[in-house]
């Protein structure tokens, strides 16, 4: 028993030792040419390089096996054609049980492989800021989409695809819509508490709900539902149960917005309780078109892959510099400028925008 | 009590403690919910209960024979999912065999696990810890991220889960509730009268002894093993019916709640002991909990999750602390039975003699 | 085959087999991997879960299961956070953080050991209670901006190349080491992993060792939930979620049995480097993160699958040889 184990042990000792030797001759090997963090942070990142190789990237969804997020990877790919970068676009994202630790694996991963620029559709909150960080001091572009680092802090420009700020005002008005003019009592079903992008919504319809114009709307509760079918079917139910004079349900989340409709449909409720929020046509087009859910609002992610592609394309060749004021032309989508970040502390951002807003009008041709 | 002795077996009275802890927690949240003892609740936690409890009956059947499925959550997810995706390219497919396909998806995939561990020999938690993880990912891969979309799928399917088979008095039966109750039933008989059933309780008890005894043990933990991915295959197509809009998260934490069901149900995590009906129980219990507490106005939506694991916990310490209690009563009059008998027995042979 | 190479039979040295492959095989076609900054990348990434994984191995050869770290783990690194973000300093946090911990693993043994109740029950109900703590401190906030030096001993390195958490790893992987397999009570974790009753006949105390172990576990995921807050520079709710299943992947991939009363910590530490090196192969390969968690699983099947055949595939050859034989002598 002893024997073998100080067997094992020698070998992993030899093991180590070698791979400490072979380490020193591979690390400024040209397969690897930006991994070495000891180099100093470059200013104008590959701007020269980046015309004859092309500036690899990656596109990083919260998580894969989401539709919203492979419609953006579309308009990546499409954004990526069209600049003729002979690189690769890699699009990269961990499971959902694993979202936090696996975003953060994927940055540090692409960091040690040379990727010149990632866009990251942040699921981790502050977390991710170290990884962000060290990835630019490595000499990486990042970009966030769709969710960006609260604190700024290792992200050049969010690409956000609404104003945030304007998004309160939007879910404030359909609510008001379908209550009609005197109003009534709603609840929120959001994702998960720890939502970054779902909280700054949900604070700013709190925000707008403020303005006398929308006295008439009370906020009952806000639940989670997890992004989960089932709890947030159950959750929906239980505000039914809870507020008998509650009429409206409000989630700011595809997967919750779907559920909430199934149940109040199945329960026979959708009389007495709509459901409103954020939600893909494709998913809400019955509950839309037999009045269980009248209005919903998104925007397209096709348009947000294809413009964070130009922001984090022109930024990792030196085409900008990420500073406030700067304008520039998105191939199809035209000009944007690059402004500071209004509903964050710090941070800049380009805004897409704007929402659609569906109903019964114009569900079915969006949901094809 | 000594004719409810000789009426009862311990792990008998042990459902009817259960039964009487759900009553307990139901009256406690009636005095604190408004509107809380009517029909409705009633309709609430039936059918938000029948996925998992129709999990957690395979899953007892499995851990009856000393050995786990952790790969059910993503057997659940699979079957919705492919099945779902094969319904919105074809409408027509009659009902029974959307359901027969659902349950041999289930059953080819708990077959994989069961040649594993029985004629693999490798351990069980290995086997299904290992397809929870791969299931999952040939889901995902296959998926290319589309979802499955509720106006895609036929109208008998999304208006399901309204249909009522019966009513009771003014509580209704919904047929996915009927579902659960049905496979409740048929394998609580099997499990106590079928020959197969008893078997489980052998092997898990004592497997050296079942094989000396000449059972064939591998043949009886495959066929569990196949009859858990079966009832999984059976719980995706009720989650399908259920929610609609599928996408490839389906399921996910099914097994642990199936886990918990079982062991909160009285079946012991190291085989031989339990009931599918004990583990139905289990399951109503823990909904109980989670379904009240959310429509508990006096805690906040912070809390629940707190409360629940200390009510989960604090509802087995209760029922074990009465069981030991129970048991060590029987054990006393068993000795003086047996006591008795044998007395009886030799008496008997000095007869004979 | 000599005796020398016996080991090579066991399973550590089928692990060890598998580790040189993989290594040789990511040296080879992966570039970046033989950096030593991909290589401190690679443990840094998953040094909380391997910390966890040391005490896991100890509570598995003891024949119990200890589902509750990663809740733990989250619910000291959100006190923490809570503390500091009411004005506590961060010592005084961090203590608070840990204190947790020992107080989780004691309201674990309590049951364990005082009521009786399966370690199974107790922990899966410890997985919903502390993350539901977790939630009742932080709700829907995130704290951050920790003070320079927190964020410092979880970012920067320490000692050479190494960050702290790795030198802690080292430290603990060397006195798991010396407990569990040279020592008095390292034996009698294993005879209690094989039979409590045989434990109790031979003197061993058993409730009292349990309880030792729950109080280890819970404090050390604590300690673990507190290096997370630092090498990420923030705290939330959903820190560490889902953890508990890749740590007991580790500690079975290293031939611990889930029954209890075998296995090393050799093997723990082989199947550690297999999953760490395969993951950032897998990685720097942009393979999807469904793709590597799929791998790890038909890993962990094939590893105790490949030689109970190879070993029925002998016996049954060496059965139709000595058949033959007794043919050819007849």
């Amino acid at each position: 028993m002893r024997k073998t184990n100080i067997v094992i042990l020698s070998m992993l000792l030899i093991f180590s030792m070698l791979l400490a030797a072979c380490a020193p001759a591979v690390a400024p090997a040209p397969a690897a040419p930006a991994a070495d963090a000891t180099e100093p942070a470059a200013t104008e990142p590959a701007a020269a390089e980046a015309t004859g190789e092309g500036v690899p990237m990656v596109l990083m969804p919260k998580f894969l096996g989401i539709l919203v997020f492979d419609q953006a990877y579309q308009g990546a790919l499409e954004a990526h054609k069209e600049l003729g970068n002979p690189a690769e676009l890699q699009f990269l994202g961990p499971t959902p049980e694993n979202s936090v630790a696996g975003q953060i694996e994927i940055l540090t991963n692409a960091t040690t492989q040379g990727v010149k620029a990632i866009m990251i559709s942040n699921n981790a909150g502050d977390q991710i800021a170290p990884a962000a960080k060290a990835a630019r001091e490595a000499g990486m572009t990042v970009v966030t989409w769709d969710s960006p680092i609260p604190s700024a802090e290792g992200e050049q420009v969010f690409v956000a695809q609404v104003d945030f700020n304007e998004t309160g005002k939007v879910m404030a008005d359909m609510a008001r819509n379908i209550l009609g003019e005197d109003g009534g009592k709603f609840a929120v079903l959001s994702a998960s508490p720890d939502a970054a992008n779902q909280n700054a919504w949900i604070a700013a319809l709190q925000e707008t709900l403020k303005d006398p114009a929308y006295a008439n709307l009370e906020l009952l509760d806000i639940v989670y539902g997890n992004d989960q079918s089932e709890d947030s079917y159950n959750q929906a139910l239980a505000l039914v149960d809870k507020y008998p004079d509650m009429e409206l349900i409000m989630a700011p989340t595809t997967v919750g917005i779907a559920a909430a409709a199934k149940a109040m449909q199945d329960e026979g409720l959708c009389d007495q309780v709509k459901v409103s929020g954020l939600g893909l046509p494709a998913e809400m087009v019955e509950f839309t078109l037999n009045g269980c859910a009248p209005q919903f609002a998104l925007w397209s992610f096709v348009d947000l892959g294809y413009l964070s592609y130009y922001v984090a394309y022109k930024l990792a060749t030196g085409e900008l510099q990420g500073v406030e004021g700067e304008t520039f032309e998105a191939g199809r989508m035209g000009t944007y400028t690059i402004e500071k970040d209004p509903t964050r502390d710090a941070g800049l951002r380009v805004l897409m925008g704007p929402f659609t807003v569906y109903d019964a009008s114009n569900v079915e041709a969006a949901s094809k | 009590m000594n004719a409810l002795r000789r009426r009862f077996q311990p792990e008998q009275i042990r459902e009817l403690v259960l039964i009487a802890l759900i009553f307990g927690i139901i009256l406690f949240f009636g005095t604190q919910i408004e509107n809380y003892f009517s029909p409705r609740t009633f309709t609430r936690i039936s059918t938000s209960v029948a996925v998992v409890a129709i999990v957690a009956v395979g899953q007892t059947l499995v851990i009856l024979t000393r050995n786990i499925d952790l790969s059910v959550g993503s057997i659940v997810g699979f079957t919705a999912y492919v099945v779902g995706t094969i319904l919105s390219r074809n409408n027509d497919i009659p009902p029974v065999m959307v359901v027969l396909l659902a349950v041999a998806m289930g059953a080819a995939m708990g077959a994989l696990n069961g040649l594993l561990v029985a004629y693999g020999r490798v351990p069980a938690i290995i086997v299904t810890l290992g397809t929870l993880a791969l299931y999952r990912t040939i889901l995902v891969e296959i998926s290319g991220a589309n979802s499955v979309l509720t106006n895609e799928l036929p109208r008998w399917l999304v208006n399901l889960p309204p249909v009522n088979v019966f009513h009771l008095g003014d509580l209704d039966i919904r047929l996915l509730f009927f579902i659960a109750l049905v496979v409740v039933v048929l394998f609580q008989f099997i499990a106590s009268y079928a020959a197969w059933g008893r078997r489980l309780y052998a092997i898990g008890s004592n497997p050296d002894a079942a094989r000396v005894a000449g059972f064939p043990a591998q043949r009886i933990v495959f066929t569990a093993f196949i009859l858990s991915g079966a009832l999984a295959g059976l719980a995706g197509f009720v989650f399908l019916a259920r929610f609609g809009n599928i996408t490839v998260v389906a399921g996910q934490g099914v097994e642990l709640q199936s886990v918990a069901a079982a062991v909160v149900g009285g079946v012991n995590i190291n085989g031989g002991l339990g009931s599918p009906f004990g583990a139905f129980l289990g399951a109503i219990l823990i909904d109980v909990i989670d379904n009240s507490l959310i429509r508990w106005l006096a805690i906040s939506e912070f809390w629940r999750d707190a409360l629940l694991g200390l009510l989960i916990l604090l509802a087995v310490a209760t029922d074990t602390v009465i069981m030991n209690r129970l048991r060590k009563a029987w054990s006393r009059h068993e000795l003086q039975i047996s006591g008795s008998e044998t007395s009886a027995e030799k008496g008997g042979a000095h007869h004979a003699a | 085959m000599p005796p020398r190479w016996s080991f090579l039979r066991r399973w550590e040295g089928l692990l060890l087999i598998l580790l040189i492959v993989i290594v040789a095989y990511n040296a080879l076609n992966t570039p970046g991997y033989l950096t030593v900054n991909n290589w401190v990348n690679l443990f840094q990434l998953s040094i909380e879960k391997i910390i966890v994984a040391l005490i896991m191995t100890f509570i598995i050869i003891n024949a119990e299961i200890d589902l509750s770290v990663a809740s733990v783990m989250g619910l000291s690194a959100c006190l923490t956070g809570f503390l500091y973000a009411g004005g506590a300093p961060m010592a005084g946090a961090l203590a608070a953080g840990l204190l947790a911990g020992i107080i989780a693993g004691l309201f674990n043994s309590f049951w364990i050991s005082a009521v009786g109740l399966p370690s199974l029950v107790v922990t899966l109900s410890g997985l919903i209670m502390y993350r539901g703590l977790a939630y009742v401190l932080l709700e829907d906030r995130s704290i951050g901006n920790f003070p320079a030096w927190f964020n410092q001993l979880g970012q920067q390195p320490l000692l050479g190349p190494f960050p702290l958490a790795m030198l802690i790893f080292f430290v603990l992987l060397l006195f798991a080491i010396i407990i569990l397999h040279y020592s008095g009570f390292g034996r009698y974790i294993y005879v209690i992993g094989n039979s409590k009753d045989v434990a109790r006949y031979a003197g061993v105390r058993v409730q009292r060792t349990k309880m030792l172990l729950f109080v280890a576990s819970s404090t050390i995921a604590a300690l673990a939930g507190l290096l997370y807050a630092a090498r990420l520079g923030a705290v939330r709710g959903d820190m560490a979620t889902g953890f508990e299943l890749d740590i007991i992947t580790m500690v079975l991939l290293g031939g611990v049995s889930i029954f209890g009363g075998s296995g090393s910590l050799w093997g723990v530490l082989l199947s550690v480097l297999i999953i760490l090196n395969l993951r950032n192969g897998m990685g720097l390969a942009n393979l999807s993160g469904h793709v590597q968690t799929g791998v790890i699983g038909v890993l962990l099947i094939l590893s105790v699958l490949a030689p109970n055949l190879f070993a029925s595939f002998r016996a049954s050859w060496s059965r139709r040889r000595a058949r033959s034989q007794e043919s050819n002598n007849a």
